[in-house]
């Protein structure tokens, strides 16, 4: 179990700080084996390990400690899955970039970093691969070394930092108050002692939810992501967008629905504030989005919108939602991987990172639009396609759930956003397939990506379909947990 | 292992021997004795750490065959000698890291200057850990003084003369305080061994005659210890004095010399006034509030900084505004908190002044952040070590600022009345941080056509094994910090 | 209050004194009013453990005719502690006034701000 989470870290470091390779066949390899590795091991603890594992303690009461359950499974599947594919994807991508042997190092590490916080079985543990996560994910914004990647990272860092300290003070509250800082079901904290001291545990909440907020790009908190993603080479903004920002999920879960208890938050004034950021979000979102001209921004910006439908179905605390927001969880990390991943092929391929510059694409890249428009309907959520499931059960949960004036309000904000996703996306579809009379669109010609970069793209397709066509056995499985954990 | 008992007063007798003898050596011998000194004292301290753990007691060991209320005593618990043993430690490692630069600035014929106040600093360090009198207390601050006046200005460009001058000042002002205090303390009680006076204080305090006079005591010995350890806003000598001597100058002033200091206060507040008493007392939550300003006022000159050297240095202000901050809290956990943060905050500061300056030197001598542009690919070693001091001091966990951090606010949530300015201020400070220390090793991390040569690690091991020690230990302090606390807990207890 | 500001007119005066010279060295421009203030400083304490180790009426603690009963002579310590007071502070004075020479040969000055305004002209 701790195979997956320090091999591939070593392996990375050892990739840092090693001379470089004669032959670029030779990194690929290296980076190749170390990800199927790392893979395989991943799935064997997924699948095969139940019991937890301490590493070393930190202090007395703090250990180190990896315990799989449901939801770490899910999001480490997803990880593996994502991680592999867009892995496989930049050994073609990064042909054209410089400092590839410093990026497959980082992304290496990074994975293991992932790993280990989706592993995180205490607070503290997954408190220790956040910081690390956000560490190492910068070099990744950093990459170009441009003085706008610099300013981006920087404010990457500081954004992330402020976040995780706003985080550190619940923490220590936590860990004066509640039993034990493993992950239970329905909390840590005897609600007697909640009760006694709700005014402060309310505030600290807060401020979990905005401090994890930041990492999923949670209004008021937001600013960093749209400039920080799309500075990073292709693959990388892939995995922010898709996989990285879901930590910050990640973290909001273990808080809310397995230390502080959700029986405690319902109803409460940090329930209706948080309901009401996420909905903000959401719609300002898709806005922001609607109006960005450059591809891998307009991806940016549906990221914050698309996070905070997976935080607005945690906020409104009721089963159906919170299997609605896991179901996203994945759904949106495949989605979003496969749009940024076709942007970087149009990219590589191309150099048109404008929508405008688009016209007439489809003629050229036939299957990576193709795999756009699949992916795109459903983010949009348009059946069958994952979105669809996702969303659907968000809204009916959200209908379910009696909070007053939301109850309704959620719903109709998620149309209009998806409305507003419809607006974003499919122009470039439109635009790439009929460019309109008379449209030269030969400069296009013969510019569809190899397989390395085609297949990726594909599987992301095909696995958006396929979770939308089948998504009964995910909502099942966490419409379970939430039964445990509410 | 009765014998053990004599190794405090023969280690700081071996130091001021060493000392005196110095003065007659070449430099290059003086520095050989130094080594073996600082190494001889080390064991010694590690030896007496041993055999007061194992024991859990402390001792006391007469000087000269006058007993208690006359003679001159030392004390030893296992604090004490932990202490002894982590500032060996911290010296000897200052002094290899910087030894190559020692070489360019001092003129050799001064070399062995340079070590005699070196072990005349150690001396005094360690009769601040041991002694039980407080006279002798003050003699050895005076010549704690006298001795980093000596390593500031050992450089003797215009700038570091300044510098001491201004450094001599101030420590002279706070010594006057401490010693006109230390007077009053002796009027009102008749004694100079720090447990004595602490029974008649305990009277005096129960009795409440005597209730101003012994508060403005307080006030005044506490003051002047805070000058000398530049608590904000005492600070604005510190600065100049670690940002213009020489590296292993700067580090072991900003972690050894303050750190003595403060030393010495936390053995008033336990010894001679008596914890309660100081709790009670006022001053503490004027110390508390001066602490939270240094927090925050440190962090914010250090981001306005343009030299690295002095930004390192303004960080130091912040950390000391953190170990009297654990002070103000008032609580036993906060003072291990506090004593936590000495040892941390020492093993991190040493690091940043000597890989700064591995940094410094590959950029011309430059200072400033714009010639340190990719300053960590032209010393590879000095820019990993750099980058893990930000870490520690950023609090990120796997390193000692992390767990420092974490027992401060562990301390403060304990405490209904100060815990929210504690934990706003702790975010804020960790922010500001973050700030301009992620800023500087972005900085070196930023690659540029450089018209500097680069460094190998094999050209100087010397330099790179240091580093490795710094970070070792920094990893060490963030990992297995629970012996450590339980260590520092234990000798608290049986420090009174 | 007032009463015993008189009785007590030793340590009011040692207090004084220490007042003094504690804000001339802290305030003063000059090299050796600085110094001065510092030594005013150092007397002041002197001067206040003096006047606590005197008892009225008895002699120096040295034994002469074999007298050793205690109300003889005043208390040693202090005397004591004087002394070693006397002789820190004479080490200090020193190596004050060995920087302030240093620092008159380079500038010509004993004016610290003054100094420290041409160390910034020249941007060392």
């Amino acid at each position: 179990m701790l195979l997956p989470v320090t091999f591939p870290i070593l392996a990375g470091m050892v990739l840092l700080l090693k001379k470089e390779f004669q032959k670029r066949s030779a990194l690929l390899f290296y980076v190749g084996g170390v990800l199927v590795f790392t893979a395989a091991a991943a799935l064997y603890a997924i699948f095969g390990i139940r019991e937890g594992v301490t590493l070393f303690h930190l202090t007395k009461t703090l250990p180190v400690y990896f315990k799989l359950d449901a939801v770490g499974r899910y999001f480490s599947l997803t990880l593996v899955v994502v991680w592999v594919l867009a892995g496989f994807f930049s050994f073609e991508y990064m042909k054209h970039e410089k400092n590839e042997k410093r990026f497959f190092g980082f992304y290496l590490i990074v994975f293991g970093v992932l790993l280990g916080l989706d592993f995180a079985g205490n607070l503290i543990t997954m408190y220790l691969f956040y910081e690390l996560m956000t560490l190492t994910s910068m070099p990744f914004v950093l990459h170009t070394q441009t003085k706008e990647s610099i300013m981006a990272g920087l404010r990457y860092l500081f954004f992330s930092f402020a976040g995780a300290y706003m985080a550190l003070f619940g923490i220590y509250f936590i860990s004066r108050y509640g039993t034990t800082l493993n992950f239970t079901q329905g909390g840590v904290i005897e609600l007697s002692v909640l009760q006694e001291h709700s005014g402060l545990f309310l505030v600290v909440t807060f401020f979990m939810l905005l401090g994890f907020g930041v990492k999923a790009g949670m209004f008021p908190l937001h600013a960093w992501l749209p400039t920080a993603h799309p500075v990073a080479p292709g693959p990388a903004s892939a995995v922010l967008s898709g996989i990285i920002v879901k930590g910050g999920v990640l973290a909001v879960i273990r808080v809310v629905y397995q230390l502080i208890g959700v029986s405690f938050l319902r109803g409460t004034w940090v329930q209706t504030a948080w309901i009401a950021l996420t909905l903000v979000t959401v719609f300002m979102g898709s806005m922001l989005a609607f109006g960005e001209p450059v591809l891998k921004k307009r991806l940016a910006y549906s990221t914050v919108s698309q996070l905070s439908y997976i935080l607005f179905g945690l906020a409104v605390m009721q089963p159906e939602a919170f299997s609605g927001a896991l179901l996203h969880v994945s759904a949106h990390a495949f989605i979003k991987v496969a749009l940024f991943l076709c942007a970087s092929a149009i990219i590589y391929r191309t150099g048109a990172t404008r929508v405008e510059e688009l016209r007439g694409i489809g003629k050229g890249m036939p299957v990576t639009l193709w795999c756009y428009t699949i992916v795109s309907l459903g983010l949009i959520g348009i059946p069958p396609a994952s979105g669809f499931a996702s969303k659907w059960h968000l809204a009916m949960g959200a209908l379910d759930s009696g909070i007053a004036v939301f109850s309704w309000l959620g719903p109709v904000v998620l149309l209009i956003s998806a409305l507003l996703t419809a607006g974003y996306l499919l122009p470039v579809t439109m635009q790439g397939f009929f460019p309109g009379e008379g449209f030269d669109a030969s400069r296009f010609e013969n510019k569809e990506p190899s397989y390395q970069m085609l297949v990726p793209l594909l599987v992301f397709a095909a696995l958006t379909i396929l979770i939308g066509l089948a998504p009964n056995p995910i909502t099942d499985a966490f419409l379970a947990f939430a039964a445990q954990v509410m | 292992m009765e014998i053990i008992r004599n190794f405090p007063c023969l280690s700081i007798l071996l130091a001021m021997f060493s000392a005196i003898i110095s003065s007659a050596l070449k430099g290059r011998w003086a520095r050989r004795l130094n080594t073996f000194v600082v190494t001889a004292v080390g064991i010694l301290s590690a030896c007496t750490l041993y055999f007061t753990h194992v024991t859990g007691k402390s001792y006391v060991y007469v000087m000269g065959h006058f007993p208690a209320p006359f003679g001159n005593e030392i004390r030893f618990g296992s604090l004490e000698a932990g202490m002894a043993l982590f500032f060996c430690v911290i010296m000897l490692l200052s002094l290899n890291g910087g030894r190559h630069k020692l070489r360019i600035d001092i003129d050799p014929a001064k070399e062995n200057l340079y070590y005699i106040m070196v072990d005349l600093l150690l001396s005094s360090l360690l009769a601040l850990v041991y002694t039980n009198d407080l006279f002798t207390a003050y003699v050895f601050v005076e010549i704690n003084t006298i001795a980093a006046c000596g390593l500031i200005m050992i450089m003797e460009s215009g700038r570091a003369i300044e510098a001491a001058t201004r450094y001599m000042i101030m420590s002279l002002l706070g010594s006057g305080l401490f010693l006109i205090g230390l007077c009053m303390l002796y009027d009102m009680t008749g004694h100079l061994l720090m447990s004595n006076i602490q029974q008649s204080v305990r009277e005096i305090a129960s009795s409440g005659t005597y209730m101003i006079p012994l508060l403005v005591t307080i006030a005044l010995i506490v003051v002047g210890l805070a000058i000398k350890s530049a608590l904000f806003p005492f600070h604005a000598w510190l600065p100049d004095a670690y940002g213009y001597s020489t590296v292993s100058s700067a580090a072991m002033l900003s972690s050894l010399v303050s750190k003595g200091y403060i030393f010495l206060l936390i053995k008033i507040i336990y010894r001679v006034i008596g914890f309660d008493i100081f709790v009670g007392s006022r001053i503490i939550n004027v110390l508390f509030v001066f602490g939270l300003a240094g927090m925050i006022m440190g962090s914010t000159s250090a981001i306005r900084e343009n030299d690295i050297r002095r930004m390192i240095s303004y960080s130091s202000v912040a950390q000391i505004g953190y170990i009297y901050m654990g002070f103000g809290l008032g609580t036993p956990v906060g003072m291990a908190a506090s004593v936590f943060h000495i040892l941390s905050h020492a093993a991190t500061k040493s690091l940043l002044f000597v890989s700064g300056v591995g940094l410094t030197d590959v950029s011309g001598d430059h200072k400033e952040f714009i010639e340190l542009t990719g300053a960590g690919y032209r010393n590879i070693c000095a820019g990993l070590a750099f980058t893990a001091g930000s870490l520690s001091m950023v609090g990120i966990p796997l390193f000692s600022g992390f767990i420092s951090k974490l027992l401060f606010s562990q301390a403060a949530v304990q405490s209904n009345l100060k815990m929210l300015p504690t934990l706003i201020v702790l975010a804020i400070s960790t922010v500001l941080n973050a700030i301009y220390f992620m800023k500087t090793v972005i900085r070196i991390y930023t690659p540029v056509e450089s018209k500097y040569e680069s460094v190998s690690v094999k050209k100087n091991s010397l330099y790179a094994f240091t580093l490795f020690c710094f970070i070792a230990l920094n990893v060490v302090l963030g990992m297995c910090s629970q012996p450590i606390t339980d260590w520092i807990t234990q000798g608290l207890s049986v420090f009174a | 209050m007032g009463e015993h500001l008189l009785e007590n007119y030793a340590e009011v005066v040692a207090v004084a004194l220490f007042g003094i010279g504690f804000t001339n060295l802290l305030l003063q421009k000059n090299m050796i009013k600085k110094i001065i203030g510092l030594n005013i400083m150092d007397t002041a304490v002197y001067l206040f453990l003096a006047e606590k180790g005197y008892i009225s009426g008895h002699i120096a603690p040295i034994v002469v005719n074999g007298d050793l009963s205690p109300d003889t002579y005043i208390n040693p310590v202090p005397s004591g502690l004087v002394l070693t007071g006397i002789v820190v502070s004479v080490s200090v004075t020193a190596l004050m006034l060995s920087l302030t020479i240093r620092l008159y040969r380079r500038y010509h000055t004993l004016d610290l701000d003054e100094i420290t305004m041409r160390l910034k002209k020249e941007g060392l």
